[in-house]
This record gives C-alpha cells, sequence and structure tokens, in this order.
C-alpha cells in the first residue's frame, strides 16, 4: 500500500532533502554550536587572543544590573501579547458574523502586520513626538494638560513600543481568530440563539471556550515572536532613554555588535534560548489541557 | 428596518472608524510628505495640505544617496533568497512528506529544535564565520541564509502531506520516478501554496532590517531599511523627508499586499492553525 511506494528510491530522500539540509547545517546547527562553545570564552572581535574562561560570562549575566532591567523590560514589552490577542478577539467576533464589508474590514486591520518594520517605527517617532506630536495634540485638545513623555521619558517609553506592538500585532491575531471561528458551527450559535441567551453571553461561554486552543496557540507563539524581536526598538529608540526601553534581545545585540563582547553576548543569547524551550515545553503541555471540547 | 438590520449598520460603522485608526499612521505619513516644515505639527491636523509639496520625495529619490539605490540592492536581495527558499523549501518539504528514509524522522526533528533557536544566538557565530569566508558585508551575507527558512519546509511539508497518496501511486505504476512526480505532478498542485510562501518570504526580506544592520556596513549596499536609517540619522529635523522615505518603504508592500491579498491571508491563517 502507501508504505510500499513510499519506500522506493529511498536513496532520493537525501537528494531531495539534502541542498536544504547543507544551508541549514550551515546557517544553523554550526553556528548554534559555535554560539555554545563562544559563551565560554572572552572572544572579542579583532582580539586574536580568545581564552577559555568557563562559567564567567554566565557569572558576569547573573552579577549584571542591566541584564535585570533588561529582564523587566522584556516582561513589560511581551504585556502587549495578551492585550493584542484579546483585542484581536473582539474584533474577529464582530467581523465573523455581524458587519457588512467583512472582507475591507478585514484587509484594512490586516495591514499594519504586512507593512512592518522600521519604515512604520520611524511614522510612529512622529506621532508619538511629546511636544507636538498628532497624538499629544490630540490629548491637549481633550483636555490633558500634561500629556505623556511617551518615547522621550523613561517611565513611559516602554508602554509606548507596546502600542506599536499591540497595533502591529492585531491584524495577524485577528487573522487566526477569524480562520478559528469559521470553524464553529453555525447551529450551536443558532441553538444558543433559541435558548435565548444574550450575546455576550454567547461569545463568554460559547465562542471563548471554543477558541481557547487557538488564544493558547497565538499566546505561545506571540510571546516567543516578540521576545526575539529587536528591530523596531533598535530603530526607535536603541534602547533609551537610559535602559528604559532595553529588553532582552536588545541588549544581546548592543553587547555584540556595539560593544563587541562577543562571547557575553553569545552566554546572554542562549539565556533567551533558555526562556522560549519553557514557552515551547508550556505549549506542548498545554495543548492537551486546553483543548476545551 | 428590522433591529437586527439596524445594529449591523452600527457595528459596521464602528468596526470602520476603529480600522481608520489602524491606518491612520499611514495616512499621517503620507500627508506629512507633501506637506510643508512648518505643517507637520500643525494642529489640528491637516490631513490635506494646503499645497502640495513634492519636493520631499524628489529628494530622497535622487542625490548620491537616492532611494533608487537602496531599491534595487533590496530587490536583489529579496528576489533571489526568495527564490532560492522557494525551491529549497519545495525540494526538502517533498522529501520529507512523500518519500520515506532511513533517518528522516531524526533529521525532521532536528529542523523542529532549530526553530526553538533564536536569531540572537545565531548572529555571533555567523557574523564570524561570513567574516572568515569573505561574505560579510556583501549581499551574499543576507541572500544565501535567506534561501533557507524552516517555516517554509514546514509549510510546504504541510500541503504535500494533504496531496492524495493514490496520486503517486498511480504515477509510479505509470513508470515515473520522484522527480518527475515532483516536478510533473505535485509542483504543479502546489502552486496556492507557493505562491503563499513567495509572498510572505518576500515580505520577510523586503521589511529584514536586523540582518542587514547586523552583516551590512558599507552605504552603497543597503537596502531599503537601512537606507531610511541612515537618511533620518542625516536629516533628523527633515520631518518631511523622513516620511516620504517611510513612504518609499512602505509602499512596496502595500501593493504586494494589495495583489497577493488572498494568498497572504490564507497562508497566514492556515500555517498558524494547523500549528
Amino acid at each position: 500500500m502507501k508504505t510500499s511506494w513510499m519506500k522506493r528510491q529511498q536513496y532520493l530522500g537525501y537528494l531531495f532533502i539534502g541542498p536544504n539540509m547543507l544551508g541549514v547545517l550551515l546557517f544553523f546547527i554550526v553556528p548554534a554550536a559555535y554560539s555554545f562553545y563562544l559563551m565560554f570564552t572572552d572572544y572579542k572581535f579583532m582580539n586574536p587572543d580568545t581564552n577559555f574562561i568557563g562559567m564567567a560570562n554566565i557569572r558576569r549575566m547573573l552579577q549584571d544590573e542591566v541584564f535585570y532591567t533588561a529582564i523587566g523590560n522584556t516582561l513589560l514589552f511581551l504585556l502587549s501579547v495578551p492585550l493584542s490577542i484579546g483585542l484581536a478577539f473582539v474584533v474577529a467576533v464582530v467581523l465573523n458574523r455581524s458587519v457588512f464589508l467583512k472582507k475591507t474590514l478585514r484587509a484594512l486591520y490586516f495591514m499594519p502586520y504586512i507593512t512592518s518594520g522600521v519604515a512604520v517605527a520611524f511614522v510612529w517617532m512622529l506621532l508619538f513626538h511629546p511636544n507636538n506630536g498628532p497624538i499629544n495634540g490630540i490629548l491637549r485638545s481633550l483636555g490633558v494638560a500634561n500629556p505623556p513623555g511617551w518615547l522621550s521619558t523613561m517611565d513611559t517609553s516602554m508602554y509606548a513600543i507596546d502600542i506599536i506592538w499591540i497595533w502591529f500585532m492585531l491584524g495577524y491575531n485577528m487573522i487566526i481568530y477569524l480562520a478559528a471561528l469559521q470553524e464553529v458551527s453555525g447551529e450551536l450559535l443558532e441553538a444558543a440563539k433559541i435558548d435565548g441567551a444574550r450575546t455576550w453571553q454567547t461569545v463568554r461561554t460559547i465562542l471563548w471556550p471554543l477558541v481557547s486552543p487557538t488564544t493558547f496557540l497565538l499566546l505561545i507563539t506571540g510571546l516567543i515572536m516578540s521576545i526575539k524581536q529587536f528591530g523596531i526598538i533598535q530603530a526607535i529608540t536603541q534602547g533609551g532613554p537610559g535602559n528604559s526601553t532595553t529588553v532582552l534581545s536588545l541588549f544581546i545585540y548592543q553587547n555584540a555588535f556595539r560593544y563587541y563582547e562577543m562571547g557575553y553576548a553569545s552566554a546572554i543569547s542562549w539565556a533567551l534560548f533558555l526562556i522560549i524551550l519553557l514557552f515551547t515545553a508550556a505549549q506542548w503541555m498545554g495543548q492537551k489541557r486546553w483543548v476545551h471540547y | 428596518m428590522t433591529r437586527a438590520l439596524v445594529q449591523k449598520i452600527v457595528l459596521t460603522l464602528l468596526m470602520l472608524f476603529f480600522s481608520i485608526v489602524m491606518i491612520v499612521p499611514f495616512l499621517w505619513m503620507i500627508s506629512t510628505s507633501f506637506k510643508t516644515p512648518a505643517e507637520v505639527f500643525h494642529y489640528p491636523i491637516r490631513w490635506i495640505p494646503a499645497d502640495f509639496h513634492w519636493e520631499h520625495h524628489l529628494k530622497i529619490w535622487t542625490g548620491p544617496n537616492s532611494f533608487v539605490h537602496y531599491y534595487l540592492n533590496s530587490l536583489k536581495v529579496a528576489l533571489l533568497g526568495t527564490a532560492g527558499a522557494v525551491l529549497l523549501s519545495a525540494l526538502a518539504a517533498y522529501g520529507f512528506a512523500r518519500i520515506e528514509f532511513k533517518g528522516r524522522n531524526a533529521l525532521f526533528l532536528i529542523y523542529l529544535s532549530m526553530m526553538m533557536v533564536p536569531p540572537q544566538v545565531l548572529f555571533v557565530p555567523k557574523f564570524i564565520m561570513f567574516d572568515w569566508a569573505g561574505i560579510y558585508n556583501t549581499h551574499w551575507a543576507l541572500i544565501l541564509p535567506g534561501m533557507f527558512t524552516i517555516f517554509g519546509v514546514f509549510m510546504m511539508r504541510q500541503f504535500f502531506l494533504s496531496v492524495p497518496y493514490e496520486i503517486s501511486e498511480a504515477a509510479f505504476l505509470d513508470g515515473a520516478g520522484h522527480f518527475r512526480i515532483f516536478s510533473r505532478i505535485i509542483l504543479p498542485m502546489a502552486k496556492p501554496s507557493l505562491a503563499t510562501l513567495a509572498i510572505i518570504d518576500f515580505s520577510w526580506h523586503w521589511n529584514d532590517y536586523e540582518n542587514a544592520l547586523v552583516f551590512l556596513i558599507d552605504q552603497d549596499l543597503f537596502t531599503v531599511p537601512l537606507g531610511l536609517q541612515n537618511f533620518i540619522l542625516e536629516n533628523n529635523v527633515d520631518y518631511n523627508g523622513m516620511m516620504a522615505a517611510a513612504t518609499a518603504g512602505i509602499i512596496p508592500m502595500i501593493l504586494v499586499f494589495l495583489i497577493g491579498q488572498k494568498y497572504i491571508i490564507e497562508g497566514v491563517a492556515s500555517s498558524a492553525v494547523k500549528g
């Protein structure tokens, strides 16, 4: 049957995968192994004298104040993930059944996601301009006497980045929810209507539990995707003011390519890997529990 | 009018309002790129400038550091990277989905695990390796690694798994080998998936700022995101020019989106739901 022909010309399997495997070896596996080695050295770019220093980089990381600042900033940044997912759920539920122009609206909400990147980041930089920016202009006209400094002050900068990131991720999360909602049977919702369930009740007791696997998936993939992101932040604030927007991934980049502390940067990058490993493990374990139907 | 209809109209208007809030940054960007410096932060916002000033667009498209140059660099990197990625992903995905060979599952597990390794782990060793190999600060430092996308292999494998196996079986009975089946039967069937992967991959390459930042230093090699950053460093109070430059960076993606919307949305939706 199926297996008999699938096992024919087995050697061709290697030919089909070979070219790709070579690239994965060169650009993923070898660099990963190399980085693992660098973690235990004091490698600096252009410095010929590299020594094996054991756990010194890891000890240094655990004593580095900026590392903990970066962890804190990363947590603040990751706050945007559940917020964006929550908003996307609301948008998706409304778009799914009860509006005209569904496709146009879907495209408009999705647009930020496809145009991601630094160009958009620079637009937000001006929108958030503390003195004259349009956002604070609107806030002032609404009667806010001292609108926030957004990207320019230490205690608001991370939240300003969060707003940009929520805006950016919303369309992606919405698309995934729309796909999940389409699989919810209309009959179920009709039955709920006949029972006299209110819209809010239907959403809360039927839709939300039904899409919980999707919510969970979005949460984990969103966390992983966001924790790796540093481009937008590097483009707008370079981690400042102070270290107030230095997230972990940016901290690694700066150590490696601003200070050329490449051994140290490698050690921190493996801490980032550990966090991603934890998220992935949570995904594997959670997948079984979170399916509510 | 029934109550349901009224409700639907109200909701549509509400959602339309919020969708405009979503694209307001783009509208403001385009509007600002045509204004005078004095008008940029004028409040209330003048959405349609008093006079249209084209000189900011002219400024970024002409001269020694023009966006023509950055566009050509970005197109080269994105097109070559995407073409390689689509072809190599399709080949590998076929191997994983439709040929059984020794070590296949172990290999696939390695692919799976590589998805967890963040780019931050790989930047430093790649930097050292590329420097050693002589491709640091060349476009090859972006194109070559860009041809290998694990996501692409997963996506195509997912599609190939869904193609009925009877099709291959019949072709085998007719004496076709894997290469014939791949190129004549399976690949033509996969056109929509290939298009989706190509569009998504192109947008990654076009928007890729992080790799360009790490691997390029010469200004004449800059891709659009780096060109944009460079413009802003050199003209940090020319807000109109900045927005003209941002418009230049974003317009291609909006065009790609408008043309390939169906592929993009379906591709994004299916890739995540199937996990």
